[in-house]
């Protein structure tokens, strides 16, 4: 399959088939719609938490996962945290902006080594942390207590890859049975997907997301009167916002991927005039030189997992925004772990 | 009834899991083996337990025999003691004897820790027998399986005994499966090296090894080396440095001009995967030739040999011995002219090859020929081969280099270094490679100490400075902790010229435009984390009229990971102010009146911030400054 399609259309046929009965299984982690609660104002993180997670962050940064037990205390950390946040949640700047990490955990240490340690940059992460790399679990476990620990620091959206029916294709689900010998680990993770907010808003200008734009979606006040609080649907205004590309071709298309749509130019200029905006900054899609503008930089692409999947050869990139908007990407390239063989070549047994 | 029951409930409760149909789950309830072992006591895990183990043993999959296997190897204490041993090791023999390759080798290991468990008799008896069966086995599993035993019993049975055990090892090293013969070589070197400290320990043991016994071996030897297979014929290598090393032990070189002919017939043989592991222990084998120099001049064609070799992969592993072969070498002086004109030409070849991770290797050991060379040939010699590396397009090779400089420095000085250096340092700090510019970062504190203040001024500060502003985040972090280091080597006053009003923009002498612009986020933080990472070591005026201030003007800034930086600052100053406290210029309670009134009263404006951050670094620093003036 193409890398850089992360699901060709006759996987999300079949997935569709399977909806109606998965939906039957996750139905009871969708609680009500509780934007209206938001008026409740957060109170501090107290000491005991503090000192746990800056435990667990400890833990977490040399690539140690949490125990099956504390998974579960920070995911209920997480949703205190979450819930509370808006489908378009605004950012401040600076801001330093974020794609796709695909479990790829010593490459987003290396992430962090280029771009400054959090809490002391604000980071703003476009989704996909989970899938198609070996550390899904300690990463996602990793920027969830980030998220729980400086909620004002960091902003993590949610991404295609953030959903109950993707990771079971994509590895997420395998690698927590693997690690915890159950599925419960990934079955707390995925319900926590359904609180991330899947929009961000900096400074009122740039419009970040996972995928693009939605034929069904003509301003962002209609993004914040979606309910994001479910399963990542297969059609529909939340479904394309995670989905979507943009394309070279004019107007909205079908998109090859199965989900979502592409949008031209045209779409993307209506969007930012409409909307006051200066940019869409997205990610989802893997770009060689870890970013790329489209639509006469009315769009951009991050993508932040270099030498994706291992083997792909690709830059990273992540896209700093400062306090007067300017913008300046960083790149760089797979991190180095000493120890590692570089060639080996050996011959197997049963060559023999 | 009942207390039946429940005595009876570890081995229920594992043969319920054992019939999991997920093997992950059969996996998990393995691997609490011990632990119901342990539950049901020695007497009843040998009755009970063993049998059903040993059915587990023939039905389950590879995963669920892994575990069980190496579990077993810590069951003798969990059965009472070694002489209830046999039903244990019938279940590892079983498993020992399967094809795969994970579960036989945990059996072999758990069967080897089994054995320093025995008694000589037992040895003798059980196990003899259990080697003896495998090695004629019938099939190549349990021959392989043999293989990993031997090394349990041959210096624990008598001499006879083991020319018998000797033989029988010959013929799995002449089996007609390479799979048996390629795992008799695997295990040899490690039953001659047994072998040696037997001899080493016990000189005049009536059953110590003798010449018999070493004919059987070389047997053994020459038929490794002569094998059709090169994945059989380069385990050879590891035998021959055993068996040099038994004879370099007993002092007794007659038989060296003969393993010198094996030896260069395996360093010259034509499959690349003998001649590699050659290269790989090539210094190994020759420090086994030292005490003759013709036969270590006999190895040096050879070693250029493979330096020129066609595989890539041959001379990236060649390149690793140079130093410690050159260095064997020296032993004898006529050695150096050798060195000089033919390996040095080959050793610049080899810098230029067109292999990358050749290049990198050379890189990551040349500089260690300084200290053999000594100055004038390493000035002469290998620093222009230095300088072309350094310039090299691999960033590793570049990298190694910079990294490994330090040896240099011992030879021919830094001086004289850095001056030819100082071009090539300059470029790569720029280099487009982070990792490149932070190696280069790291050796600045080490050149200042030597090229003294007014050097370093002229050549390599603004340099410094510049790093300060570099894209990567560890770069700029890099370069904070060196003007830290800058500061211990020329002091607070050189700090407060040369940094401390540049960062401050305080510099008469500079120019509206080269004035750093505080309208940027990271180069507010970049100044902040620059100035307080100075505070421990500069003097208690300077952070007075310079440092403080400037952290003050910092309180309102309009991002809070700024002030939340500033919070932290002000732990450190008041830290620092109680580390120096009999050496600063104030009294006691002129500094209590500072702290609070320049100190706290900020921090407190900074504990109602708006953001939750600066309210929790501001509140953890009242804490700790309250906790450090009580």
């Amino acid at each position: 399959m193409d890398l850089d399609t992360d699901v060709p259309m006759e996987d999300v046929e079949d997935l569709k088939h399977n909806a109606s009965e998965s939906h039957s299984a996750t139905g009871d982690a969708t609680p009500s719609n509780n934007n209206t609660t938001n008026a409740h104002k957060k109170q501090d993180l107290n000491p005991t938490s503090v000192s746990q997670l800056d435990e667990w962050i400890d833990k977490l940064s040399k690539c140690e996962p949490l125990s099956e037990a504390d998974v579960k205390r920070l995911c209920d950390m997480a949703i205190d945290v979450l819930q509370f946040e808006e489908n378009v949640q605004p950012v401040q700047v600076p801001v330093t902006i974020c794609g796709d990490v695909h479990g790829q955990f010593h490459d987003l240490i290396e992430l962090f080594k280029i771009g400054g340690p959090c809490p002391d940059t604000n980071y703003l992460f476009m989704g996909d942390y989970v899938d198609r790399g070996y550390y899904s679990v300690e990463t996602v476990s990793y920027l969830v207590c980030l998220k729980v620990r400086y909620p004002n620091r960091i902003t993590i959206l949610r991404g295609n890859h953030e959903s109950r029916q993707i990771t079971q294709v994509y590895g997420f689900y395998d690698e927590c049975l693997r690690k915890y010998g159950s599925a419960t680990v990934w079955k707390l993770f995925t319900d926590l997907f359904d609180y991330f907010p899947i929009t961000a808003l900096v400074d009122n200008k740039v419009f970040c997301l996972h995928g693009g734009l939605s034929p069904m979606i003509e301003t962002i006040d209609q993004v914040r009167e979606l309910n994001r609080i479910q399963e990542v649907p297969h059609e529909g205004p939340m479904c394309d916002l995670l989905w979507s590309d943009p394309d070279d071709r004019g107007g909205w298309g079908i998109s090859p991927r199965g989900a979502g749509f592409t949008f031209g130019q045209d779409i993307s200029e209506q969007f930012n005039h409409t909307n006051d905006l200066s940019l869409i900054a997205r990610a989802h899609q893997l770009v060689m030189e870890g970013f790329s503008w489209s639509h006469q930089e009315s769009v951009v692409t991050i993508f932040s997992a270099p030498n994706y999947c291992y083997r792909c050869g690709n830059q990273a990139a992540i896209m700093e925004v400062d306090e007067q908007h300017n913008r300046q990407f960083l790149q760089y390239d797979p991190s180095v772990r000493p120890g590692e063989p570089t060639v080996t070549r050996k011959t197997p047994d049963y060559f023999l | 009834m009942d207390n039946y029951n429940d005595d009876l409930y570890p081995l229920a409760l594992l043969m319920d899991e054992l019939k999991h149909d997920d093997v992950s789950n059969r996996v998990e309830a393995m691997q609490k083996l011990d632990n119901i072992a342990i539950a049901l006591g020695p007497e009843r895990t040998l009755k009970e337990l063993l049998p059903f183990l040993n059915d587990v043993a023939q039905d389950d999959e590879e995963e669920v025999f892994a575990v069980l296997a190496s579990k077993l190897g810590d069951f003798i204490p969990l059965i009472g003691g070694h002489e209830h041993c046999e039903p244990l090791i019938q279940i590892l023999t079983i498993l020992a004897s399967m094809e795969e390759p994970i579960v036989r080798d945990k059996a072999i290991d758990s069967l080897n820790k089994i054995a320093e468990d025995l008694t000589k008799e037992e040895i003798n008896g059980i196990f003899l027998t259990l080697i003896r069966s495998l090695s004629q086995g019938n099939w190549f599993s349990k021959k392989i399986a043999s293989c990993g035993l031997y090394k349990a019993v041959i210096v624990r049975v008598n001499a006879p005994t083991r020319k018998d055990l000797l033989n029988l090892y010959l013929k799995l090293v002449t089996d007609d499966y390479p799979m048996v013969r390629r795992a008799a070589a695997t295990n040899l070197p490690r039953i001659i090296n047994l072998l040696t400290e037997f001899t080493e320990k016990n000189p005049s043991d009536s059953n110590k090894i003798n010449n018999e016994d070493w004919e059987i071996i070389s047997k053994m030897f020459q038929h490794l080396i002569n094998d059709d297979q090169d994945s059989v014929k380069f385990l050879s290598i590891d035998v021959l440095i055993a068996i040099l090393e038994f004879f370099q032990k007993i002092h007794e070189t007659s038989f060296n001009s003969d393993f010198l002919t094996s030896a260069l017939k395996l360093i010259k043989d034509e499959s690349w995967r003998v001649r590699y592991t050659a290269a790989d222990r090539f210094t190994k084998i020759a420090a086994n030739f030292t005490s003759e120099e013709s036969d270590l001049f006999q190895l040096i064609e050879p070693f250029i040999a493979l330096m020129k070799d066609n595989e890539g992969e041959v001379r990236k592993a060649i390149a690793k011995q140079l130093p410690s072969f050159c260095q064997l070498l020296t032993k004898y002086p006529s050695s150096r002219t050798i060195v000089l004109t033919k390996i040095i030409p080959v050793v610049n070849e080899l810098s230029q090859d067109a292999q990358d991770n050749v290049r990198a290797s050379l890189a990551s050991t040349i500089t260690g020929l300084s200290p053999i060379l000594e100055r004038q040939a390493t000035i002469d010699k290998l620093l222009p081969i230095f300088l072309v590396m350094l310039k090299d397009e691999f960033p590793d090779v570049r990298l190694n280099i910079i990294s490994n400089l330090s040896v240099v420095d011992e030879t021919i000085g830094i001086n004289l270094l850095s001056t030819n250096l100082l071009p090539a340092i300059t470029e790569l700090a720029q280099d487009y490679k982070w990792r490149v510019r932070l190696a280069i970062i790291e050796y600045i504190p080490k050149l200042a100490n030597q090229l003294g203040e007014s050097f370093f001024n002229d050549e390599l500060l603004s340099l410094c400075m510049s790093w300060l502003w570099d894209p990567v985040f560890a770069i700029r972090d890099a370069a904070v902790n060196n003007l830290k280091e800058l500061t211990v080597i020329f002091g607070s006053n050189w700090a407060n010229t040369e940094i401390i009003n540049r960062l401050l923009n305080n510099d008469d002498k500079i120019d509206d435009d080269d004035k750093i612009d505080y309208s940027n986020f990271i180069i507010r933080i970049t100044c902040l984390f620059a100035i307080t990472k100075l505070i421990p070591v500069i003097d208690y005026p300077i952070i007075i009229k310079k440092v403080l201030p400037f952290i003050n003007s910092l309180i309102t800034d309009g991002v809070p990971n700024i002030r939340f930086n500033v919070a932290k600052s002000y732990l450190l100053l008041v830290q620092t102010f109680v580390a120096n406290k009999n050496k600063l210029p104030v009294k006691d309670d002129e500094l209590r009146k500072l702290v609070n009134l320049e100190i706290l009263s900020n921090l407190e404006k900074l504990q109602n911030d708006e953001d939750v951050d600066v309210r929790f670094y501001s509140s953890k620093s009242i804490q700790g400054i309250n906790e450090l003036m009580a």
